[in-house]
């Protein structure tokens, strides 16, 4: 079974998930911080495949992926990176990146890598929903890759049906208007959001200005659990991935 | 002109059909109908025909989720509602995923005044003769009635057509005629038809000619593999609102005349032909410039500008969001917004800031804020991946792109906007030489709006041979280099699917071109498709050619061009010309921001 639905079956509430880039801050560091995410009672991870034009993220991703750009991070080396996780890592993992360096690499090969070497699914924001049907969703079945969508607060309701019905795996709920790393402000309308969402027949997890244990507690109190990436960055950066990650327990 | 086939049931039949161009096949689900597919009708059937061919079911007063259900069943892509149905009725169907297309019952007294309230809820109208029992009587209606429909909903025409009909169709000119619904005047027996006759009738319509849109955007926003749009969810509300309000505003009484006064007598349109003499004879041909270099602010941008910022006020948009390379757009937008009184944010890469300051001088003395894009390699790239990150954080903003390029509607609604200029070309040049079509039309393309806009009304003249010019920097071999098309392969950037230059990563690489305005690792995707159908002719200018040409034209006509036109002129030097030969070249804009780099380097 899929190690994101076997997730999703086996708990409920409080899922933590962790973003991070890999190839970051050193070329060499993707699996030791996966390492430590397991070592730490993480649930689930998005490992970032960098991109040099990443449209929907904030300042601190970009600069982290133009970083793993520098130190020579490609496709490719992440797969070879990740060759030997699964020896270890038993947590699920989700690729996460623009859909240009998946098409590049050529969408048969990613899917023939994501399989070999334990990649359970991807997050592609900017490919089409419809062309993923079309074209792509009978491959990533076929390679047992769960294609997870987005949903924001400007999801009509109507749109919300066709998503509903095309996800798998579980939606990844964007908590506000703006890129990776804004403020999440609470508010009436965006308690009714979560809630809708949460209502869905499908798991869900909320993303985007989640960044320590209080936004956690509240993301999550409307959800099967919530997504911190910026703000694990800024600790990769700093140094202090280990506290900060206990003080989210 | 679309061709739907209705009445289809049988199997061996459609695989007859499967070849003739037929882009709506109809399949009746109304028991009383003589061509009623039946209770057992396999779901194999409709997917015959390729996914090209949209899949039509036709319902006469059904319950609601009765035709859902069927709708799934069989893999519907679009509704005909051919009984009484209310306008609620059609909503439901299109909320619920199809296109939907209402029929409507003709005689000499019709009232298309109730149609106002079907216009929101249906994507097409279908307008039959009216009988007693809801159509597929075989007689026609008096096509003369569909001068009094006014409205913005295109419609298929239907109601006894027969091969006899063919010259009848050729004449109608009405422009919301999308399609032809044919049926029973094509049949051997009831839901069987005759291939043969089928076809004959096709090729006669010559629909390839009639089809002026084989350069045009699909529905989807394509042009034959490129385009689309390619953009974050967080976008798709904001992207869809466009996609559906555009066409409807763009064809609207009010903006076509706000747009046409304000090019008229703000923009200062026409702008002149004007036959090159000088020119002409040092190239041994007759060449025409295409004066876009006198609009208001110096350059083709302004059709643009203005016609977005009409679209944004018609859409009740109070903030704009631009990105900005050489300046021009930038300047072209915080005009607009001035007379218009909009807050206006152009994004503009911190070096091209540095290296372009008039023109960031002219923003902000219009009222623009102005705001370096420090990410990545700092330049145009740059500054429209802040403009769509600004949009994204700001959805009620409107972003009014400088470009062919960018998620659909972008690249063909800049496209119709610049459209003004093979429009005016047309028109001069038959008054002045008795022929409309040139021999050649020549622009450069950055991202490529320019040359859109002087090819448009050419797309389809296949003699008229277009040739679009891209920068090549330092040359195409030496690395430093903007000529997409020549260096790059496909790729997605800025929402679009088009030609790109990367790395074997997939990584956007940085160009490079003297011209700033042509400093674009990407192209709009109409200019992919011209370029792979081979429709236009690609080729490029080195930063050295350009500078060349520019001094050429300066001392033998007396006109400065910009950088960026300055590379189309270049390439005179390397075509071989007839002498009777009249070669149009659009001269996109003016030199006036260039005079530095024109200083270095002729002082
Ligand atoms: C004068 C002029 N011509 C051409 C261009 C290139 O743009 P496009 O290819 O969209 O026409 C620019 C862009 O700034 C310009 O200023």
């Amino acid at each position: 079974m899929n190690r994101i639905d076997q997730l999703f079956q086996n708990k409920q509430k409080d899922i933590l998930s962790i973003y991070f880039p890999s190839g970051y801050p050193k070329l060499e560091d993707t699996l030791p911080t996966l390492q430590l995410l397991q070592d730490k009672g993480i649930d689930l991870v998005e490992i970032g495949i960098p991109f040099s034009d990443p449209l929907a993220d904030g300042p601190v991703i970009q600069t982290a992926a133009k970083q793993a750009l520098d130190n020579g991070m490609t496709l490719q080396l992440l797969f070879d990176q990740l060759k030997d996780a699964r020896k270890s890592i038993t947590m699920p993992l989700i690729l996460m990146g623009y859909w240009n360096t998946v098409y590049k690499f050529g969408v048969d090969a990613f899917l023939a890598e994501c399989q070999k070497v334990g990649i359970d699914g991807v997050i592609l924001p900017d490919l089409p929903l419809e062309e993923y049907q079309e074209e792509y969703k009978a491959k990533f079945e076929t390679a047992g890759v769960h294609n997870v969508l987005l949903v924001t607060p400007q999801t009509t309701d109507k749109r919300l049906v066709t998503i509903e019905k095309a996800a798998s795996g579980f939606l990844y709920m964007v908590s506000t208007a703006s890129t990776t790393g804004g403020a999440l402000q609470a508010s009436k309308e965006r308690e009714d959001y979560f809630k809708k969402i949460a209502a869905l027949d499908i798991p869900s997890l909320i993303g985007f200005g989640i960044h320590d244990k209080a936004s956690f507690q509240h993301a999550a109190s409307f959800s099967n659990g919530a997504i911190i990436g910026t703000a694990f960055i800024k600790a990769l950066e700093k140094g202090n991935t280990v506290e900060f990650l206990e003080s989210l327990q | 002109m679309k061709i739907k086939v209705c009445g289809l049931k049988y199997s061996k039949n459609i695989k007859e059909l499967v070849q003739l161009p037929i882009d709506y096949a109809g399949f009746i689900f109304y028991p009383k109908s003589p061509r009623y597919v039946g209770e057992e009708f396999n779901a194999a059937i409709p997917a015959l025909f390729p996914k090209s061919t949209r899949k039509v079911g036709v319902f006469v007063n059904e319950e609601l989720n009765v035709l859902l259900a069927k709708g799934e069943k069989y893999k519907l892509d679009a509704i005909q509602l051919h009984g009484g149905e209310s306008a609620e009725y059609c909503q439901k169907v299109k909320e619920a995923g199809f296109e939907v297309i209402k029929a409507f019952q003709m005689n000499d007294n019709f009232q298309f005044e109730s149609l106002n309230e079907y216009e929101d809820v249906c994507d097409f109208f279908l307008f039959d003769t009216k009988t007693e029992n809801y159509g597929g009587s075989g007689r026609k209606f008096n096509w003369e009635i569909l001068e009094n429909y006014k409205g913005s909903i295109p419609f298929f025409l239907s109601g006894g057509i027969g091969a006899q009909d063919a010259e009848q169709i050729k004449q109608l000119s009405h422009d919301k005629l999308y399609a032809l619904d044919l049926n029973s005047g094509f049949e051997l027996q009831p839901a069987k038809k005759n291939a043969d006759q089928l076809e004959i009738f096709l090729n006669k319509l010559e629909l390839n000619t009639m089809n002026k849109d084989k350069y045009a955007v699909d529905e989807r926003g394509y042009y034959g593999e490129f385009g689309g749009a390619y953009i974050p969810e967080l976008l798709r509300k904001n992207v869809d609102e466009l996609q559906e309000n555009y066409l409807k505003i763009l064809a609207s009484e009010q903006f076509k005349k706000d747009y046409a006064r304000l090019l008229d007598n703000y923009v200062g349109r026409p702008t002149p032909l004007t036959k090159a003499g000088n020119l002409s004879k040092r190239y041994g041909t007759n060449i025409y410039l295409k004066r876009e270099d006198l609009t208001h602010t110096g350059a083709h941008k302004i059709n643009n500008t203005i016609g977005q910022i009409l679209l944004a006020k018609y859409m009740g948009k109070k903030r704009i969001i631009a990105e900005t390379g050489a300046g021009q757009h930038g300047v072209a937008t915080a005009t607009v917004c001035a007379l218009f009184g909009l807050e206006c944010i152009v994004y503009m890469g911190a070096l091209d800031v540095e290296r372009q300051a008039p023109n960031v001088a002219r923003m902000k003395m219009l009222g623009a804020k102005v705001v370096p894009a420090i990410s990545g390699n700092q330049t145009l790239k740059d500054a429209t991946n802040e403009a769509i990150r600004d949009w994204i954080a700001n959805p009620e903003s409107f972003y009014l792109i400088g470009s062919v390029v960018g998620p659909h509607p972008y690249p063909d609604l800049v496209t119709r906007l610049q459209s003004i200029i093979s429009e005016e070309i047309r028109e001069q040049l038959e008054k002045e030489t008795g022929n409309p079509n040139p021999n050649y039309v020549i622009a450069c393309v950055g991202g490529g709006s320019n040359a859109a806009g002087a090819f448009y009304h050419y797309l389809n003249e296949k003699n008229v041979n277009l040739v679009a010019v891209e920068a090549s920097g330092l040359g195409v071999e030496s690395g430093e280099t903007a000529a997409t098309i020549t260096i790059g392969d496909i790729g997605f950037i800025h929402g679009s699917k088009t030609m790109l230059m990367q790395d074997d990563d997939g990584q956007i690489t940085e160009p490079y071109s003297i011209s700033a305005g042509l400093d674009y690792p990407g192209v709009g995707p109409l200019h992919a498709h011209l370029a792979v159908s081979g429709r236009a002719q690609f080729l490029s200018a080195t930063d050295e050619e350009a500078l060349n040409a520019a001094k050429v034209l300066a001392e033998s006509e007396g006109i400065i061009p910009a950088l960026e036109s300055a590379h189309a002129l270049a390439v005179l030097e390397k075509m071989q010309f007839q002498k009777d030969d009249v070669v149009v070249l659009n001269l996109s804009g003016r030199g006036d921001k260039d005079m530095e780099t024109y200083m270095k380097k002729f002082n």
